[in-house]
């Protein structure tokens, strides 16, 4: 492109003229990137050399032969009770709706806590004086520390409180959820509409006036449109809390794959399969109508 | 005479340094339709919300028929308010709200806290907002979303609002600038109205100067956050009007298009893009 004023005698201007030291960053980038890519192997110490494909493939043609198909007998599939202790919540069935519904409890109680917390962490509504300024930083500064542990941790220290189960696992979601649902909260909020706040505020209604009339009308679709969203990706956590004592259908699952029991492994992975495609389609659906 | 509005060497810096208000000295009377004019940046909009302190004066201060508003707080300050009526450039209407409940919440300063979210209104109030609805004329549009109405409409819905206040004073942001020109005509002629026929005073901030020879009975002009001019619309002439808006200026007229008549607006020599008088696009 530069011969096109060179040609004409223009000055080329200054975006388009060679920089030496800019092409010489970018190789250099490459260098990095690519040194990364070796050195995380290096240290990771990736060894493939166990591979067995011919094994692989075996076990997934297990897990995809269902324990309810032939030659296998349906009724003494995982989805129903295995013996005379067992009830319909012992099955597979049983044991995803239980999972759905830890999902939906650790949503709730998160959501109970992360709203008031929310408008504390909001810049627009804290940005009154200096106190307030400082516990918008603080409640900010507590969702990022509560998001960046992760949720299984927080079960396993579940665990330690409440005892290995269901209670451990809707602890779990739920205090992880304070720090994820806080957070889109307080940005929904900080996201609104100043000037009705500012007509409000006008007409000399107090500060609980302005944010009940002028606030909370604005805040109605995206809090719930956050909220199918996180509900949708708890429900997806309360399958694998199991894993580390947090009850639900992620504790049968473990046990079967460590049995060796793949295809009853596969009826749990199948069921769960089609619970997350479900959810998903439906919370995206919910939230297309919201937007 | 007092002065229903006095406003003593007002100044506002904002955080970002800029002097919006430098020194500005005022006293407005009773029964006046006072309009502002000035560039952009030339702190009409800083000096309307330093009236209710929407925005608080650096220095300086402003009392409200005889109270001091940069020092009253809380309770006290929400009762001076309540008695100040104020509509927006963008109308600012909860959007999402019925027109109904945006009119209503002007007489959210009267009421209490509880009344507001139990959402129990006053008979009283309900009346009066029935009433205000029919003077602006959409009360038939009671209960659609704010958001259904045209820009003409909402802003009626903005001056229904501030009529629940049974205010004193009108504050006008720039009222008319989202508008067209008809419809900047009909929502001014309400403004008008409730000038004369309920005494209430109107300080308005306009972009045309020929709104303001029409409507005004006083004309200020602001030019870098002081008082460039104070007097009868019609002194304005070709010489003050460069004073105020730059030697660049070209005056655009806005026709006044009265009783649907189709409004003439005449821009044919607008060169000066550094001036703000640019018609709005129609909605």
């Amino acid at each position: 492109m530069a011969d096109y004023f060179t040609a004409r005698g223009l000055p080329v201007p200054k975006e388009l003229q060679r920089n030496p030291l800019t092409e010489w960053r970018r190789t250099l980038l490459v260098v990095i990137a690519i040194a990364v890519f070796y050195v995380s192997f290096k240290v990771t110490d990736i060894d493939t050399s166990r591979a067995n494909l011919p094994y692989a493939l075996e076990v997934v043609g297990k897990l995809l032969h269902f324990d309810f198909l032939p030659p296998n007998d349906p009724s003494t599939s995982v989805l129903f009770p295995q013996n005379e202790f067992e009830t319909f919540w012992d099955g597979a069935f049983g044991l995803m709706i239980v999972t759905i519904f830890l999902g939906i409890l650790g949503t709730a109680f998160g959501m109970v806590v992360a709203i008031p917390l929310s408008f504390l962490g909001a810049r627009n509504i804290m940005a009154g004086n200096r106190v307030t300024v400082a516990i918008y930083v603080a409640v900010r500064l507590l969702f990022t520390v509560i998001r960046s542990i992760d949720v299984l941790i927080v079960v396993i220290v579940g665990a330690i409180i409440f005892g290995l189960g269901n209670a451990a696992g809707v602890f779990g979601i739920a205090f992880h959820n304070i720090g994820v649902m806080g957070k889109l909260y307080s940005e929904a909020i900080e996201g609104i509409d100043a000037g009705p706040v500012e007509a409000i505020t006008a007409t000399g209604a107090s500060r609980l006036q302005v944010i009940w009339t002028a606030v909370l009308p604005q805040l109605f679709n995206p809090f719930v449109s956050f909220t199918v969203y996180r509900l949708d990706t708890n429900v997806r956590l309360a399958q694998v809390i199991g894993f580390v004592g947090g009850g639900g259908i992620g504790q049968p699952l473990f046990a079967n794959i460590q049995l060796l029991r793949y295809p009853q492994a596969g009826t749990f992975i199948l069921l769960v399969v089609i619970t997350v495609a479900a959810m998903d389609f439906a919370s995206s659906q919910i939230r297309k109508k919201l937007a | 005479m007092a002065a229903l509005v006095s406003v003593k060497d007002l100044v506002k810096i904002y955080p970002t340094g800029t002097r919006a208000l430098d020194g500005v000295s005022l006293d407005f009377q009773k029964g006046e339709f006072i309009v502002l004019i000035g560039l952009s940046g030339s702190g009409k909009s800083t000096l309307l919300r330093c009236i209710n302190r929407l925005v608080d004066p650096t220095s300086g201060t402003v009392a409200f028929d005889g109270i001091d508003v940069t020092r009253s707080s809380g309770a006290a300050l929400r009762q001076i308010r309540r008695r100040i009526g104020m509509i927006f450039q963008q109308f600012n209407l909860v959007k999402r709200s019925s027109v109904f409940s945006n009119v209503l919440a002007g007489r959210l300063g009267y009421r209490g806290t509880w009344r507001t979210i139990l959402g129990r209104p006053t008979r009283h109030d309900v009346a009066l907002a029935f009433e205000n609805l029919g003077r602006v004329g959409i009360a038939d549009r009671a209960f659609s979303r704010s958001d259904a109405l045209s820009g003409g409409q909402q802003q009626r819905v903005g001056i229904a609002r501030a009529l629940m206040q049974e205010p004193d004073l009108m504050l006008a942001d720039e009222p008319v600038a989202s508008l067209d020109p008809a419809t900047s005509h009909s929502v001014m002629k309400y403004l008008e109205e409730i000038n004369k026929k309920d005494g209430i005073t109107v300080i308005c901030s306009l972009h045309f100067l020929s709104l303001a020879r029409r409507y005004g009975t006083r004309v200020i002009a602001l030019k870098g956050g002081k008082v460039a001019f104070d007097g009868k619309p019609a002194e304005i002439d070709d010489r003050r009007f460069k004073e105020i808006y730059g030697e660049d200026a070209v005056e655009v007229e806005i026709g006044l298009g009265l009783d649907g008549a189709k409004p003439t607006v005449a821009a044919d020599s607008l060169d000066a893009p550094a001036l703000d008088l640019r018609i709005p696009p129609d909605r």
